[in-house]
């Protein structure tokens, strides 16, 4: 009993018990890491059936490449450069028109704060942004990465990504000042 | 405004619907029993169809090849017949000429 509330507390434990096969423990590294890879998804797409199937689709090519995965925080590095390709060649291969948040579902985001309006109106340009510049404010905001990180997961220039970030926001500010 | 931070507040992470590792962990199943014994049974199924046309195409060939040879047959003995009948009237007329040259 005590070996499996270690395991279960246990990051690379966890990790390396998924990569001997063990199924309840790759289940744990989902339930760990699934809201990260959802919503990276979920603001790209601003859809939560797209972000779900694309969630799908990383934990399974995670499951065939456990074997190369050398720590739990290589997991993480993985999961959000993996979630941040699947989700621009997606867009690439099936050029989605973005689907505004209250059109795609009405369960958006929930938000602790009171400015909901503003949050969903932000979530809804952000959807709106082309795709570079959505994943790396993504990145940015939500997973709260410097664009040093971004760049090694995006495997683009540092300055393409604060290039990005800037007209990013740039832009935000203008459509919001246009509301 | 503080756009940066209202983006952190928007962009907080959501958790997805609830059974995203059981979705997951059944997409990784090998295909259930079931459909394999379907599979297996389809592949009987195709064996037997193709057993059954085979066998049908080769009875049909072998049916054909016996009418040509007895139509073979047939006429091989008209052409005996014929051969003997004129071999006759042959020796009819060689046995008038020499009654009338005797």
């Amino acid at each position: 009993m005590t070996a499996i509330i270690e395991a279960a507390g246990d990051p690379d434990e966890t990790l390396r018990s998924a990569q001997r096969g063990d199924h309840d423990a790759f289940s744990r590294l989902i339930d760990e890491h699934e809201a990260m890879v959802f919503s990276i998804a979920l603001h790209f797409f601003g859809d939560r059936d797209r972000a779900d199937e694309i969630a799908q689709d990383v934990f399974v090519r995670l499951y065939r490449s456990l074997a190369a995965i050398e720590s739990s925080s290589h997991l993480v590095f993985w999961l959000r450069q993996v979630t941040s390709r699947r989700c621009i060649d997606e867009k690439r291969r099936f050029r989605l028109r973005a689907v505004p948040l209250d059109e795609a579902d009405a369960r958006a985001v929930e938000s602790p704060e009171p400015d909901l309006l503003l949050e969903r109106r932000l979530r809804e340009l952000v959807v709106e942004l082309p795709d570079a510049q959505r994943i790396a404010i993504t990145l940015r905001y939500q997973e709260d990465l410097d664009p040093a990180e971004i760049c090694r997961i995006l495997g683009i220039p540092l300055r393409t990504v604060k290039s990005h970030l800037y007209r990013a926001l740039q832009a935000l500010r203008k459509k919001l000042g246009d509301c | 405004m503080h756009l940066e931070r209202n983006l952190e507040r928007a962009l907080h992470r959501a958790d997805p619907a609830p059974g995203l590792a059981d979705r997951v962990l059944k997409r990784l199943e090998p295909a259930p029993p079931r459909q394999v014994r379907a599979r297996r049974w389809q592949a009987v199924a195709a064996a037997l169809v193709l057993v059954v046309l085979g066998g049908g195409w080769v009875a049909r060939h072998e049916m054909e090849r016996r009418a040509g040879e007895r139509a073979r047959d047939q006429a091989l003995l008209a052409l005996r017949i014929a051969g003997a009948k004129v071999r006759f009237a042959q020796e009819q007329v060689r046995g008038i000429g020499s009654h009338t040259n005797g």
